[in-house]
């Protein structure tokens, strides 16, 4: 039903292209993330949808209605902002009812509509209170509810909880997804966190520069990303990136070697076709790195550099002899010294191929 | 050693204030003081008098001319204060839609006039007023049927006093209620177009009561200035026709340089000072209990 289905959207500001034939199709009730670099779009083409910029070239429909040049107000869309956009002057409750006393609609309806959306937020107690009288994550949800309170056929977020500290939007991020089961509204929620996009996306939009690098589901954009930029955005630490030659190609083998340990041919998955001789990048996680020697591993050697210690897990980072960077998950107790020379082992199954252009080989 | 310190501390402090407070005291204390004193003697312009207890007061009580002026003065008020506010807040509303150095040019024309002297912006605009040749004088002719010679007419002397206080001081108002809307953020005004809010439900819901504070504050300091009327008038009319736009500063005046009275005038100058001061306060209270 409320569904958005984007199709060849472009934005200029000027000459400037920020936009790029973006196409993007979200169902009714699903929750999508557009996650990327800040500078990437994300915010403008939240607003293009919103009706607050222009769109410049393609189509935008809601609900298969064609809404690309229609007033903001007309799009049956609510946007929370980054800045929460409440008025310092009117209180919990005359804030959330702006738009319905906008409307003139009667007292009775209003106050229901308020108290209820109050009630799913729990800001019952808030009403008569100013702005300036909330905590961060109150105000956020005086935002939320001033949406909740139109009955929108789509909410839009954007970067909603940036303006908390990490506890608190840790718990919020939990409201959020609470809040999109109890009403099951179409969501799009903006943010360059890519760990708030894992955990909330039913779809993940990734953007870089204007342009969607892909589209998916959380998972399937952590297992199977299209290119080097979205493998190593999603994902927390980062995907490692290795350089590595293409010995030989058969049959959707790559038979490969890692720069940085010559005469250890090994093979992973990718293309035929690739030149032989040529030069491509190897992306493995950190969770599929392992310290000391290991049967059927790549073996690697490198310097511990620091550790980055979380208790349980620890990140290792080290230098490879070549000098690229590693990440490294350590989940035991060992934990290396600085400077230590050290011997990793890395999972071929686990490997990505990506050409020197960045394109996935698979 | 402690206390040694203490007081070369206290001592620094003293003669880094030691300058505001002599000027404050020559400049501004002792005058006023003065004004007081004086107000309740005899004394010429020059020199001292004798003490007269409120006979100046019972001397001004009695005299037309005073209620002239403080009707006058009250008219001129009356024309400026309010309009001028709202003329300066139409204006940056429109001038903030403006983007870049568009604003900054649009801005610094509206704020010349405030920088020009005040005998500059009395001669123009006495030519522009001017009876035989002022440009102005086609407006005034095509809805008044003739041709007007403005200053010379109790009627129209005081309004186009005021109009021109209003057009040489604008430029500041604009530019405090500028500075004012800038502070309002744009999200406010998307989040209300979102929610169907209309251009003037905007500005009825949103800009004017967050820009309230500045336009008390712009009031106040118009009523201000606007009670120490003195410089147009005495340039333009000099009081007249037939004293319709004698105000009380050039009662002070005449009284203190024309006349000798220094008592008198100070007397004047007391009333008109407790005046400004009553009514400011008043005003801004006022003004900022009903903003809340
Ligand atoms: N009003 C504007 N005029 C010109 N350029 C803009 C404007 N708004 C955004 N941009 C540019 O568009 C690009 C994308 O901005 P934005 O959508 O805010 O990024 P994000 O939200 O992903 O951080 C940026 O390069 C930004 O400089
Ligand atoms: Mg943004």
């Amino acid at each position: 039903m409320s569904g958005i289905k984007l199709t060849g959207v472009s934005k200029s500001f000027g000459a400037v292209k920020v936009i790029h034939d973006v196409d993007i199709e979200i169902q009714q009730g699903e929750f999508a993330v557009f996650v990327g670099p800040s500078g990437c779009g994300k915010s403008t083409l939240l607003r293009m949808i919103a009706g607050l910029e222009e769109t410049t070239g393609g189509q935008i429909r809601i609900d298969t209605e064609d809404v690309t040049r229609r007033e903001a107000s007309k799009r049956g869309v609510a946007m929370v902002f980054q800045s929460y956009a409440l008025y310092p002057h009117l209180s919990v409750f005359d804030n959330m009812a702006f738009s319905l006393s906008i409307a003139r609609r009667p007292k009775a309806e209003i106050d229901a509509k308020v108290r209820a959306a109050a009630d799913i937020l729990r800001l019952g107690d808030y009403l008569s209170h100013k702005p300036s009288q909330l905590s961060g994550g109150q105000r956020q949800r005086v935002a939320i509810g001033r949406a909740i309170v139109r009955e929108p056929r789509v909410f839009l977020f954007d970067e909603p909880l940036s303006n908390l500290d990490a506890e608190l939007r840790v718990k919020m991020r939990m409201e959020i997804a609470r809040l999109h089961r109890q009403i099951g509204a179409t969501m799009i929620y903006v943010t360059h966190d890519q760990v708030e996009a894992m955990t909330l996306a039913d779809k993940i939009v990734v953007l870089k520069a204007g342009v969607v690098q892909q589209v998916g589901e959380p998972l399937e954009l952590y297992r199977n990303p299209d290119n080097m930029f979205v493998a190593g955005f999603i994902g927390s630490p980062g995907m490692n990136f290795l350089k590595a030659r293409v010995m030989s190609a058969a049959a959707g083998r790559l038979v490969v070697e890692l720069e940085d340990a010559p005469g250890v041919p090994f093979d992973v998955p990718g293309t035929a076709g690739v030149p032989l001789g040529k030069g491509i990048f190897l992306g493995v996680r950190p969770e599929h790195i392992a310290l000391g020697e290991r049967e059927g591993s790549v073996p690697l050697k490198a310097t511990a550099e620091f550790i980055e210690e979380l208790g349980g897990t620890g990140y290792l980072h080290a230098l490879t002899a070549t000098g690229a960077e590693m990440t490294v998950e350590c989940r035991g107790e060992e934990r290396p010294h600085p400077k230590q020379a050290i011997r990793l082992s890395l999972d071929p199954k686990e490997m990505f191929a990506f050409s020197e252009r960045g394109e996935r080989l698979r | 050693m402690l206390m040694k310190e203490g007081r070369s501390k206290a001592l620094a402090a003293v003669l880094m204030i030691a300058p505001f407070v002599i000027t404050y005291r020559t400049v501004f204390a002792y005058p006023v003081y003065k004004m007081f004193a004086l107000s309740f003697t005899d004394a010429p312009l020059i020199g001292e008098g004798r003490w007269v207890g409120f006979d100046n007061y019972a001397k001004l009580l009695n005299q037309k001319l005073f209620f002239t002026s403080v009707w006058n003065t009250g008219y001129f008020v009356v024309l400026t204060v309010v309009p001028n506010t709202l003329i300066g807040l139409g204006l940056a509303l429109m001038v903030v839609r403006l983007k870049g150095w568009l604003q900054s040019l649009v801005l610094v024309l509206f704020f010349l006039p405030y920088i020009l002297p005040v005998s500059v912006v009395t001669q123009i605009w006495e030519w522009v007023l001017d009876q035989q040749f002022g440009i102005a004088q086609y407006l005034i002719e095509f809805f008044t049927g003739r041709r007007i010679s403005v200053f010379r007419d109790p009627i129209w002397a005081m309004p186009m006093v005021a109009l021109v206080t209003i057009w040489w001081t604008n430029g500041f108002n604009l530019l405090l209620f500028i500075a004012g809307l800038r502070n309002i953020p744009a999200d406010y005004y998307e989040a209300a177009t979102l929610d169907g809010a209309t251009r003037w439900q905007c500005f009825q819901r949103i800009t004017w009561p967050l820009i309230w504070p500045v336009t008390a504050l712009v009031l106040t300091l118009q009523l201000i200035l606007q009670l120490k009327i003195f410089d147009q008038v005495y340039l333009m009319t000099e009081g007249g026709p037939f004293n319709s736009t004698y105000v009380l500063l050039q009662l002070v005046y005449r009284e203190a340089f024309r006349l000798n009275h220094g008592g008198l005038g100070s007397a004047v100058a007391v009333f008109l000072f407790l005046i400004i001061v009553t009514v400011s306060v008043l005003q801004y209270q006022l003004l900022r209990v009903r903003g809340r």
